[in-house]
C-alpha cells in the first residue's frame, strides 16, 4: 500500500513537471502551429542559468530561480525573433521549422556542455537540507510539493491571463487563423514574440524546478521535452487545459505502470500511450 | 467620382504562366459603392488579396490615401485603413460571437492590448455592432456553431469594427436569406453614408445596378470597362464576357 501511495505521489510530481514544459510547448504550437523542438533547450537554459546565479553571482535561491526564469524567457523571445519568425516571413513549411528547431535544440545543449561541463549538478545542494513531508504512508520533499504548486498555479494564471485580457483574445485569435488575424490588425508577429517568452519562461521554471529535485545536466532538455510533446497529445495539442490533463495522466501512468515490473519501463510506457492515442485518438483528450 | 481613397496603377499578379491581374489600373472613391464584376477566374479575389497584402504584386502600386505602396503585408492592411471579408467565410472559430467583434476592437500596440483598459466602451460598440447586424442574441455562441447566413453577417460586423476607410467585400450576399440581404445592404450603404471606399466583387448583377455607384469589369485580370453601372452593364463586350450573351 505505502508502495502504491509513493509511485501515485511521484506520478503527480512527474505530471507536474511534465506539464510545465507541455503548458509552453502547447502555448506556443497554439500560435505557432509547429514542434518547437528548441523548448526543451530552453527548459535545459532556465536550470543552467539558476545554477549560474547561485554558484557563480551568489545569489540567494529566490533572486537566482526568478532570473533563470526570465533568462529562459529571453533566449525563447531571442530564437523567435532570429531564426524562427525570418523563417515563418520566408514561408517556410512545418518540417523546415521542426528541423531548425532540432538544429536549435542540439547546438543549444552543446554550447551548455561545453560552458558548465557535462557532469550532473543537484541545485539542491545550494537550497540546504530539504524538509519532508508524510502523506498517507508516501514521502514528499518541500522541493517537490512546489513543483505541484508551481504547476497549478501557472496554469490558472495563465488560463485566467488568456481568458480575461485582450492579449488572450489576440492569441486566440492567431491561434485560429493568422492571416485573418493580421488583415483585422493584430500585431501577431509581436504577439507570437511575447508568447515565445511567456512559454519558453514557463519550460525555464520547469528547468529549474527539475533542478532543485534532481538536477541539471545539458542533454536534460531532450527527455523533458519528449514527456512535454506526449503530454500535450495525450492531453489535445494547443489545449492549455489539455496539455495539464495529459501531463498528470501521463505522470501517473508512468509511475503506477512500474508498480510490479521494473522503472526502465517507464519510457516504454509513455511512448505506448503516445502510439495508442496517435492511432485512436490523435486530437488528444481536450482537443483545442 | 469623389474623392480617390485608394488607387492601383498597373497592378499585376501571375501565378507561373497564368495572368491573374495584368496591368490593372483602377480608382476607388470616398464614399462610394463600386462593384467589381466579371466571369470566374477573371481576378476578382485575386484583386483583394492584393490589395490587403494577402499576395504579394509582381508589379504595379497601390496608393492609399496619398501613400505609395510598392508592397503590402497583411498585417499593414489594416494601418492604411483597408480590411475585408472572404469568398469563404473566415471567423475565428474557437471564440465567441462577441470576443470575434472585441478581438478587432483592441488596442493594435502590445503593451497597450495586455490589459482591458476600455473594456466598457468596447463592449457597448461591439454590442452597437452586433444589434447592427441582428447577432447580438448570438453573443456568447462560439462562431463554429452559427448558421452560414449568421457566419457572414458576424464576418461583415468584424470588417466594419476595424474602422477602415476601404472595406473589399467578396460575394457578401452569397448564400444569404432575403431579410439577411437586406441587412448587408444596410451596411453598405450605412458605409458609404459614411464616407468609406466600398469595393464589391457580385455576381448578381441586380444587386450591383441597385447598390453600385461605380462598376468595373474584369476578364482574364484585365480591365474590360468601367463606369456607371446603367452604362457599363449594357455593354455588348461587357455582356458577351460576363453573361456569355
Amino acid at each position: 500500500m505505502d508502495l502504491f501511495v509513493q509511485l501515485t505521489i511521484n506520478g503527480v510530481i512527474a505530471g507536474a513537471i511534465y506539464a510545465l514544459i507541455a503548458l509552453g510547448f502547447a502555448l506556443i504550437f497554439g500560435v505557432t502551429k509547429f514542434f518547437n523542438l528548441a523548448h526543451g533547450a530552453v527548459a535545459v537554459v532556465g536550470g543552467y542559468a539558476a545554477f549560474f546565479f547561485l554558484e557563480h553571482a551568489g545569489l540567494g535561491v529566490l533572486p537566482a530561480a526568478a532570473l533563470a526564469v526570465c533568462v529562459a524567457g529571453m533566449v525563447g523571445f531571442a530564437l523567435h525573433k532570429t531564426v524562427f519568425l525570418p523563417l515563418r516571413r520566408r514561408q517556410a513549411t512545418n518540417l523546415v521549422l521542426l528541423i531548425a528547431a532540432l538544429g536549435l535544440l542540439t547546438v543549444i545543449q552543446a554550447l551548455i556542455a561545453m560552458f558548465f561541463g557535462s557532469q550532473f549538478h543537484p541545485l539542491s545542494q545550494f537550497a540546504g537540507a530539504q524538509e519532508v513531508y508524510r502523506i498517507a504512508g508516501g514521502a514528499i520533499t518541500l522541493v517537490q510539493l512546489i513543483i505541484i504548486i508551481s504547476a497549478l498555479a501557472v496554469f490558472g494564471l495563465l488560463t485566467l491571463f488568456l481568458k480575461k485580457t485582450k492579449f488572450g483574445k489576440a492569441v486566440k485569435a492567431i491561434g485560429d487563423d493568422e492571416e485573418v488575424a493580421q488583415i483585422v490588425g493584430i500585431n501577431t508577429h509581436a504577439i507570437i514574440g511575447y508568447v515565445f517568452f511567456i512559454g519558453s519562461a514557463i519550460a525555464g521554471l520547469g528547468g529549474v524546478l527539475v533542478g532543485f529535485d534532481t538536477g541539471i545536466e545539458p542533454t536534460m532538455g531532450l527527455s523533458l521535452l519528449l514527456k512535454g510533446i506526449i503530454a500535450a497529445i495525450v492531453g489535445g495539442v494547443g489545449s492549455l487545459s489539455g496539455a495539464v490533463l495529459g501531463a498528470f495522466l501521463l505522470g501517473l501512468a508512468e509511475n503506477l505502470g512500474i508498480w510490479h515490473i521494473s522503472g526502465e519501463w517507464k519510457d516504454a510506457i509513455a511512448f505506448g500511450i503516445l502510439i495508442f492515442f496517435l492511432i485512436w485518438r490523435p486530437r488528444g483528450i481536450l482537443p483545442r | 467620382m469623389e474623392e480617390n481613397i485608394l488607387e492601383i496603377k498597373r497592378l499585376t499578379k501571375h501565378f507561373g504562366g497564368v495572368h491573374a491581374v495584368q496591368n490593372l489600373s483602377v480608382v476607388f472613391a470616398r464614399g462610394a459603392i463600386t462593384g467589381i464584376i466579371g466571369p470566374n477566374g477573371s481576378g476578382k479575389t485575386t484583386l483583394v488579396n492584393l490589395l490587403t497584402g494577402m499576395l504579394p504584386m509582381d508589379g504595379g502600386v497601390i496608393v492609399s490615401d496619398g501613400a505609395t505602396l510598392r508592397r503590402m503585408r497583411a498585417h499593414e492592411a489594416r494601418f492604411y485603413g483597408i480590411t475585408r471579408t472572404f469568398q469563404n467565410i473566415r471567423l475565428f472559430e474557437q471564440m465567441t460571437v462577441l470576443d470575434n467583434l472585441l478581438v478587432v476592437l483592441t488596442e493594435r500596440r502590445v503593451f497597450a492590448s495586455l490589459f482591458e483598459r476600455h473594456g466598457a466602451y468596447h463592449l457597448k460598440k461591439a454590442e452597437a455592432l452586433l444589434r447592427q447586424v441582428g447577432l447580438w442574441e448570438k453573443h456568447n455562441e462560439l462562431a463554429l456553431h452559427l448558421s452560414y447566413g449568421q457566419r457572414k453577417l458576424l464576418e461583415i460586423a468584424r470588417a466594419i469594427g476595424t474602422d477602415a476607410r476601404v472595406f473589399l467585400f467578396d460575394e457578401p450576399f452569397a448564400g444569404l436569406f432575403p431579410e439577411m440581404r437586406e441587412i448587408v445592404k444596410r451596411q453598405l450603404e450605412a458605409l458609404r453614408e459614411q464616407g468609406a471606399a466600398v469595393l464589391l466583387i457580385e455576381h448578381n448583377t441586380e444587386l450591383i445596378r441597385q447598390l453600385s455607384d461605380y462598376v468595373v469589369v474584369l476578364d482574364s485580370g484585365k480591365l474590360l470597362a468601367e463606369g456607371k453601372p446603367e452604362s457599363v452593364l449594357r455593354r455588348r463586350d461587357v455582356l458577351e464576357a460576363y453573361l456569355g450573351e
